[in-house]
């Protein structure tokens, strides 16, 4: 039961299936309290397996998966053990325990890789989409003049792997999560915000690939942390290879599990540039309270004066107007970068709050100091009133790259690493990302030692990134490495990799599955039971006999049989006159095995036990080397 | 969960009761050797409940598009299926047979021997008799085992304890793997020990016969019958120091018990017929237990008065086989 209940920690409560398995949970407990007779403790251990099950479906990572074995291993021992009466030995238990699920694996794996998948029954959906209650550096609303200071939180926010290849170049290593729209002239919204699979956007989402011959392979296999909503971390290109990812309109990919939980979930390389980018945008993208920051909307209308002339003055008046607009957008990005650049502004983490009118204008014109929340929001509010779309994307920049001693290598992210961002609209081109902070002065920069590094120097960033850490910080790198290759394996078989499989081993006989299914498993049947017989004489037979056996065979090929009603002893004498050369051990060997089998029982059983298999070897040894 | 169990407890009893009806005929025969004709396997309850389970988990792995409750699910299905070969492997090969059993007493607990070799190892093994509860042992190695089964017989007269039900559940519960036997040694049962009145029978002819024999007569200590003359050696407290006094010389004065008459028991004709042969075979229990003789009276058959144990078997033996009247 503990090992249960330390299973279940950190389900989201409120989910359907988190509540199911916790309920579940519970009445095992009260089960287990009132329990008399053998058929009510069946009930107990079994509903420990279904829990174990349900909590299997919640939590993948290595360590909740170790777990929930250890709890299945723990109620097939307390079944064996109403059944097998005598048995109150824990350890023998879950050696007999070991020794059924052994005997039992081989079909199991058999049914897991062979067995027919079926994808999910729409209708019900998600079975733990709602709620949530996991924590976040990110939120759905960035309202940069109402935080004064960021705290630095080294709380692990994900991490993902590559598999067939190193992280990406520095200045790539942005990962979005959430895409902000949605602008009153103080915060920045994201829409659909926390309602999974609501808001596909129908022409931009694209669906996952399942199936087909060129399954594609994972290129990234990320691992996040719980957090409060259905949209996770990724590069912003790749096609998701879970049925439950979707990305959408704006570019967020988002899981349709269990909100609060732990998410695995793993991407292919995608062979052209993502739909998202180039998803016109709407309205909403420039949408704008006129008024609310006076002096900054002024300085956009001049950007959107100089543009158009600049471009009217390039092109003359013969171009199209949507290549005007198109050049309108890179000319503004380039004047706003070239005023960043001059104003001197500062990044610091910790700044005086922003009044409640007119915050930007506070932000670009007095305080000139903010964090990547301000300055990217500031961007895209002057990008959007010089009539550009823009928006604020939030998520995550750099990470540190980590080889660990075993598992995969991956690049680490920390809840410190969040970050935010602008994309703007270019004509042409599509939404581009910008980065104000990288404009300003004393920011992070995309130099940053830690966060640069190629595969080729990975052990000497590893080391320094762990010298930059505790030692606890190493272990739990050691061990989330570990963690993420579980995850590739574990998480990685799905119903594609099932076909891949099939199409490998059957090649043109697809239709053959059947028959090599129903096969496989009477031929595992048979091993399974063969197995179990053969551990069991193995574990459970008389040592003493097992060792005599084997010396008595041993001779038996040498032609020395014991005669009918020959005693070991006499059989030990006759043996020496044949074979003089064996007397002394035999001599021991017959004195231990008649010390163990008859005599007082005291410490050195033990020892004496090692002794009599030493002398056992040597014996057959000599026997073996001597002629027939 | 309160409300569910006499519900659990009453449908599978009805079950039971249904497919007994259809259930084939006990095996016949003085050994009965467990294999794939005589050995019968379904599905236990809980084995049923926990495909259930694995469904359910195989449900939520499709659902929830993940691999942990798949691979349980697997896990749990294999192991369904693997233990219904290890289930019927606990009893395949077992050979049985009964050892004659010793008399018992009607009414109560009688030891009924069963020998059960077992090849490699039996685990879990159960039998009942009847619609009775199971009796167990834990595991059984490789050998020769003696099961303490026991029964309480309701008739006297040779009986056999009926069909014996063996079964295993193990080792998971999934299955229940049993065969049923008619078997085959009969067992003498006595009458019921019951107190109350018995009839002695003051025969004459008897008393003549024992009376010229003065079989009866035995050396005693409380009263002197007869005088013989003093030898050396004789106690001197048994000396006639009066008669030596009056100088009628010297004496030794011989003693003689009064005993109880023995008697020959038999039933009080104002009982009915099986309840005088319990209270006879009560009355007679405790006269052995006092080491007192005592004989049989019963329709057309006397046992003379005796001693010892195998006098009293022949007796109890007389009492459970007597006829009906």
């Amino acid at each position: 039961m503990a090992l249960l209940t330390a299973a279940a920690w950190g389900v989201a409560p409120f989910s359907l299936l988190g509540g199911l398995s916790l309920s579940l949970l519970l009445l095992t407990a009260l089960k287990l309290r009132e329990a008399k007779q053998r058929r009510e403790h069946r009930l107990v251990y079994l509903l420990q397996l279904v829990t174990a099950g349900l909590l299997g479906a919640q939590q993948a990572a290595l360590g909740s998966s170790l777990l929930q074995g250890l709890a299945v291993l723990v109620a097939l021992a307390g079944l064996l053990q109403l059944e097998l009466g005598g048995i109150t030995n824990l350890g023998t238990l879950l050696r007999r325990s070991g020794q059924l699920v052994l005997a039992a694996l081989p079909m199991a794996l058999v049914l897991f890789l062979l067995f027919p998948r079926l994808g999910p029954f729409s209708n019900l959906g998600g079975l733990g989409q709602f709620g949530a209650a996991a924590t976040t550096g990110l939120s759905t609303t960035l309202e940069p003049g109402t935080i004064a200071t960021l705290t630095q939180d080294r709380s692990p926010a994900a991490r993902v792997a590559f598999p067939g290849g190193g992280p990406p170049p520095a200045s790539q290593r942005l990962w979005r999560v959430l895409v902000h729209g949605q602008f009153d002239g103080q915060s920045w919204r994201s829409l659909n915000a926390g309602t999974a699979g609501s808001g596909m956007a129908g022409s931009g989402g694209s669906d996952p690939i399942i199936g087909g011959p060129q399954t594609p392979v994972a290129t990234q296999v990320w691992l996040s942390e719980p957090n409060n909503f259905a949209e996770v971390p990724w590069s912003g290109a790749g096609l998701p290879l879970d049925r439950q990812l979707k990305v959408d309109g704006q570019g967020q990919l988002r899981y349709q599990g269990a909100v609060g939980a732990r998410k695995l979930y793993s991407l292919a390389a995608a062979p052209a540039a993502p739909a998202w980018r180039r998803q016109a945008p709407t309205a909403q993208d420039l949408q704008m309270t006129a008024g609310t920051n006076p002096r900054l909307e002024s300085l956009a209308a001049s950007w959107r004066r100089q543009a158009a002339s600049d471009t009217k003055a390039a092109a003359g008046t013969k171009t199209a107007g949507g290549r005007k607009n198109g050049a309108n957008g890179a000319k503004a990005v380039a004047l706003a970068e070239a005023w960043f650049r001059q104003q001197g502004f500062r990044y610091s983490l910790n700044n005086p709050l922003l009044p409640q009118n007119a915050p930007l204008d506070a932000l670009l014109f007095e305080r000139r100091q903010g964090f990547c929340g301000h300055y990217a929001s500031a961007l895209s509010a002057l990008m959007r009133a010089a009539g550009v779309p823009a928006r604020v994307v939030s998520g995550y920049r750099g990470g540190t790259w980590v080889v660990p001693l075993g598992g995969s290598a991956f690049l680490d992210l920390r809840q410190s690493d969040a970050h935010a961002w602008s994309e703007v609209w270019i004509e042409g081109e599509g939404w581009r990302s910008l980065d104000p902070t990288l404009w300003v002065l004393g920011g992070p920069t995309l130099g940053d030692p830690s966060a640069q590094s190629a595969p080729a120097t990975a052990p000497a960033t590893s080391a320094a990134a762990a010298d930059r850490a505790g030692p606890l910080d190493w272990i739990a790198r050691q061990w989330w490495g570990l963690d993420l290759a579980w995850g590739q394996w574990w998480l990685g078989f799905d119903q594609s990799s099932q076909e891949l499989l099939l199409q490998r081993l059957l090649g043109p006989y697809r239709d053959w599955a059947g028959a090599l299914l129903v096969g496989a498993v009477a031929l595992t049947l048979a091993l399974g039971v063969a197995a179990y017989g053969w551990l069991r004489r193995r574990c459970e037979g008389d040592r003493l006999q097992q060792e005599l056996n084997q010396l008595l065979r041993s001779c038996a090929r040498r032609g020395l049989v014991p005669q009918p009603g020959e005693t070991v002893s006499q059989f030990g004498r006759r043996l020496r006159q044949a074979r003089p050369l064996l007397g002394p051990e035999l001599e021991d060997f017959v004195g231990l095995l008649q010390q163990l089998r008859y005599g007082r029982p005291g410490d050195s059983q033990r020892q004496l036990m090692a002794r009599l298999r030493r002398c056992g070897q040597s014996l057959r040894q000599q026997l073996r080397r001597s002629p027939s | 969960m309160q409300s569910a169990a006499p519900r659990q407890r009453t449908i599978p009893h009805r079950l039971e009761q249904h497919l007994s009806r259809w259930q084939p005929a006990p095996q016949q025969g003085e050994v009965l050797k467990l294999g794939l004709r005589n050995l019968y396997i379904v599905p236990t309850g809980f084995g049923l409940l926990w495909l259930g389970g694995a469904l359910l988990l195989q449900l939520v792995g499709i659902q929830t598009q993940s691999n942990g409750p798949l691979l349980l699910s697997f896990v749990m299905l294999a192991l369904l299926l693997l233990s219904l070969h290890l289930t019927h492997g606990q009893l395949d090969g077992l050979e049985v047979r009964c050892a004659q059993p010793e008399p018992a007493f009607a009414g109560e607990t009688a030891a009924y021997p069963l020998i059960v070799r077992v090849k490699s190892a039996c685990e879990g093994l159960e039998w009942r008799l009847g619609p009775g509860a199971f009796q167990g042992v834990g595991s059984l190695g490789p050998g020769e085992h003696q099961l303490p089964l026991t029964w309480i017989p309701h008739q006297r007269g040779w009986q056999r304890p009926g069909k014996l039900r063996l079964q295993t559940t193990a080792p998971l519960g999934l299955f229940v793997c049993w065969s049923r036997w008619q078997l085959p040694a009969e067992q003498l049962v006595y009458p019921a020990q019951n107190p109350g009145p018995v009839r002695q029978v003051p025969m004459a002819d008897w008393r003549e016969r024992t009376a010229a024999a003065g079989a009866l007569a035995g050396e005693g200590t409380e009263e002197w019958q007869d005088l013989r003359p003093h030898r050396r050696g004789d106690s001197s407290s048994r000396m006639a120091w009066k008669l030596l006094a009056q100088g009628r010389g010297a004496q030794t004065k011989r003693f003689q018990d009064q005993r109880p008459e023995p008697s020959l028991l038999a039933p009080d004709p104002a009982v009915a017929q099986e309840q005088a042969l319990e209270h006879l075979c009560d009355r007679l229990c405790q006269l052995h237990r006092q080491g007192q003789s005592y004989g049989l009276a019963l329709s057309g058959l006397q046992i003379a008065p005796d001693r010892g144990s195998s006098h009293r078997d022949r007796c109890l033996e007389a009492l459970a086989l007597c006829p009906y009247k």
